[in-house]
């Protein structure tokens, strides 16, 4: 397995449409790399140049120590799992998997032990005189799965591989996916949009917007410590609540305040906004991160504008003035549409962002 | 009595329905049957009235004495009686009028036979039947029009060359129709259309002048690159739309799996192409081997059998019969190649799914 290294990678589509801006990436050995973003923000486009798909416009692409940027795809050694799967209809599954192996002119006998091994992996050995058309969505993502693990690449690439899928399937097979990187020990890079799937596979998330990398970080890191204020509104469902908030400094400490609010800061957290010299920031807090209180501990009230149950914690929206608050709360008692609902904060994970540059203030 | 109007109704729109196809059907069949029964008719036959609808397959004759040596006379079905056909001493003379007009081969030896049955007799009419020789037209045809056979070659070597320059050429810009964004590109497609809006008999004197000055004039290649013309605008159009129905990704994989370019054209693109192209090539091969407007313009004295077949119907040679007969022929190879690539074509909207 190998390391995948973009330096300052530029595309350019046509003559100035911008897809990728100054790429800087760099995968280990053995991770498993996520590139989430909005649709259009290049992630496609950044993998597709990784495996040759795409031409580069500036800067370079090196798998381990060897560059790779002007190399056809075939001599990169990568293999890539489509969207649309892009099993050829044309052949049996047997011929699928076995198509890059014949290329390389190996052995009948090595071959046909790759193929029986890796659609053992894949679990589809039942299926391997079939033609795709005869499978279903899942099977055939196995078939593409099985196809780019037989070539032994240095690098997956992996291109919304689960979004043709149906809900459920798509969250067994993000599992099997994950397990079968581990089993293989391969280096992946794994594009999506749904963040979420990004969430539960990644050991780094790369997070794109507008063609430029917006922050890097493990999952932890991009959920618990956003880096601005577009990530902690992409990452999470549902997502960071944001409130405009004036800062007042009084003698019992620094405050939060907007109409609806005043909150009296911990020094812990009132020390993060020190070196910060304008009045207004936007305070983010996490939904599960809101708690529900008695009035007298309140630092927000308001009234509940709709509850929804999930089963194991309901969901409550709560409207103030026209923006919705909504709170992950314990699943009972269930809290009726126009009830008074006291809200405070864990204030340590409260975040800081700067209303101008949309950056995070507290690390 | 109608406890159903429902089902009356549902009667009545079958009925309309099969009506329509049934006149339809016979529409099509109609003429097919009119050919194929008139190149088996004897000439005597195809020019009588009423036409008969199926060739018969012997025919009565009655052999009696006259004036100047003996009377010939056929059975008339239609008329149920015998009528005389022919008045003659000569033996020879009878012997080929009953083969090339009735169609019934008698050799001399065998009417020598009758003559004798007739003069030995106690009756003054001998009666006989002969089976008919129902291919007799075919062979006829190949006998009386001097290069039937290599006109037949021909013809299949311009169909073949046609077909190999319209879908070599017409392919290749379907396929960057089909995969390429480029100025202009909507206007070219549609452009290409262009030169099938000339009749072809309106181009075809310059046609032959600019073969001529090329050295073509008169040779298969010349016929083949004046209907590829025609029908490389057909292929572009029919290859652009089934290189769009293979996803790009298709190809993609097999270069992320190890294909070069060309490895991939040959083991992914070509063999899912296949259906349209076989599609494009029948297309192709039909028109250029039917085609004869053009075809009597710049052959001289290398005629396709197309040519043939009409200049069959002109002159001293013009019987119907046999034209039908070579008719006929002009529709095998195209019956034989419809068939066989018919399972690529079905493949398309069947068996496989891209």
């Amino acid at each position: 397995m190998a390391t995948l290294t973009m330096k300052n990678v530029t595309k350019i589509f046509g003559r100035n449409v911008i897809a990728v801006k100054e790429f800087n990436l760099e995968v280990k050995e053995k991770e498993f790399l996520v590139l989430l973003g909005p649709s259009g923000c290049g992630k496609t486009t950044a993998m597709r140049m990784v495996a040759g798909l795409e031409e580069v416009t500036t800067g370079e692409i090196f798998i381990d120590d060897r560059e790779v940027t002007e190399l056809p795809p075939r001599k990169r050694n990568v293999s890539m799992i489509f969207q649309n799967y892009a099993v050829w209809p044309h052949m049996t599954v047997y011929d699928n998997i076995a198509f890059a192996l014949k290329l390389k002119k190996l052995h009948k006998d090595e071959i046909d032990r790759r193929v029986k091994e890796t659609a053992g992996m894949a679990k589809i050995e039942m299926l391997l005189e079939r033609y795709p058309s005869q499978l279903s969505g899942g099977q055939q993502q196995r078939v593409a799965v099985a196809r780019a693990i037989a070539v032994n690449p240095d690098i997956f690439l992996m291109d919304e591989p689960l979004s043709n899928l149906d809900a459920k399937l798509r969250v067994s097979m993000r599992t099997e996916l994950k397990a079968i990187h581990d089993k293989a020990s391969s280096t992946t890079v794994f594009v999506t949009h749904d963040q979420s799937e990004a969430m539960s596979m990644a050991d780094r998330i790369v997070i794109m917007k507008d063609g430029e990398v917006i922050q890097v970080g493990s999952p932890d890191d991009v959920y618990h410590r956003s880096g601005s204020i577009f990530v902690a509104d992409f990452i999470g469902t549902p997502p960071t609540n944001f409130m405009d908030v004036k800062i007042q400094k009084e003698s019992n400490g620094t405050h939060l305040v907007n109409p609806h609010l005043n909150l009296l800061l911990e020094p812990e957290m009132a020390k993060h906004l020190n070196g910060y010299n304008k009045n207004h920031i936007v305070l983010g807090i996490r939904p599960e991160n809101i708690l529900l209180v008695g009035e007298s501990d309140a630092a927000l009230s308001s009234s509940c504008l709709v509850s929804e149950p999930q089963g194991s914690h309901q969901v409550v929206a709560i409207q103030l003035d026209d923006n919705i608050v909504k709170v992950v709360a314990p699943p009972n008692p269930i809290i009726a549409p126009g009830a008074d609902v006291h809200m405070n904060f864990k204030q340590e994970t409260l975040r800081f962002f700067d209303p101008d540059t949309t950056l995070a203030i507290n690390p | 009595m109608n406890k159903n109007p429902i089902k009356l109704g549902k009667l009545v729109r079958r009925t309309i329905f099969y009506l329509f196809v049934v006149t339809l059907a016979v529409s099509i069949i109609l003429p097919v049957f009119f050919l194929v029964s008139l190149s088996f008719l004897s000439t005597r036959e195809s020019y009588s009235f009423p036409l008969p609808l199926l060739p018969s397959l012997k025919t009565e004759y009655s052999l009696t004495h006259s004036d100047r040596g003996y009377l010939l006379s056929v059975y008339d079905k239609f008329d149920k009686e015998y009528q005389t056909v022919l008045d003659t001493a000569e033996l020879e003379k009878m012997s080929v009028y009953m083969k090339n007009q009735i169609g019934t081969p008698y050799s001399i030896p065998k009417i020598k036979e009758r003559i004798a049955e007739l003069e030995n007799g106690t009756k003054d009419t001998v009666f006989f039947s002969v089976r008919k020789n129902l291919l007799l037209n075919y062979s006829t045809f190949f006998q009386i029009t001097r290069d039937a056979v290599p006109a037949l070659v021909r013809s299949l070597q311009i169909a073949g060359l046609t077909i190999l320059i319209s879908l070599s050429i017409g392919s290749m810009a379907g396929y960057a129709f089909a995969r390429y964004v480029f100025a202009g590109r909507d206007v070219l497609k549609f452009s290409v259309l262009f030169v099938r809006m000339f009749p072809g008999v309106a181009i075809a004197l310059h046609m032959a002048i600019i073969l001529a000055n090329m050295g073509f004039y008169d040779k298969p290649i010349g016929l083949a690159l004046v209907y590829s013309v025609g029908s490389i605008a057909l292929t572009v159009w029919i290859t652009a739309s089934v290189f769009m129905g293979i996803p790009e990704s298709l190809e993609e994989a097999a270069q992320v799996f190890g294909a070069t370019k060309w490895q991939t054209f040959l083991r992914v693109t070509f063999p899912l192409a296949l259906p349209g192209l076989a599609a494009a090539a029948m297309y192709t091969f039909l028109g250029a081997w039917t085609e004869t407007v053009s075809a009597i313009l710049l052959t001289q004295f290398n005629p396709t059998f197309s040519v043939v077949v009409y200049q069959s119907l002109l002159g001293a040679v013009g019987n119907v019969n046999l034209t039908a007969a070579g008719g006929l022929v002009l529709a095998i190879p195209s019956l034989i190649f419809t068939f066989f690539i018919r399972k690529y074509i079905q493949q398309m909207w069947g068996g496989m799914t891209i």
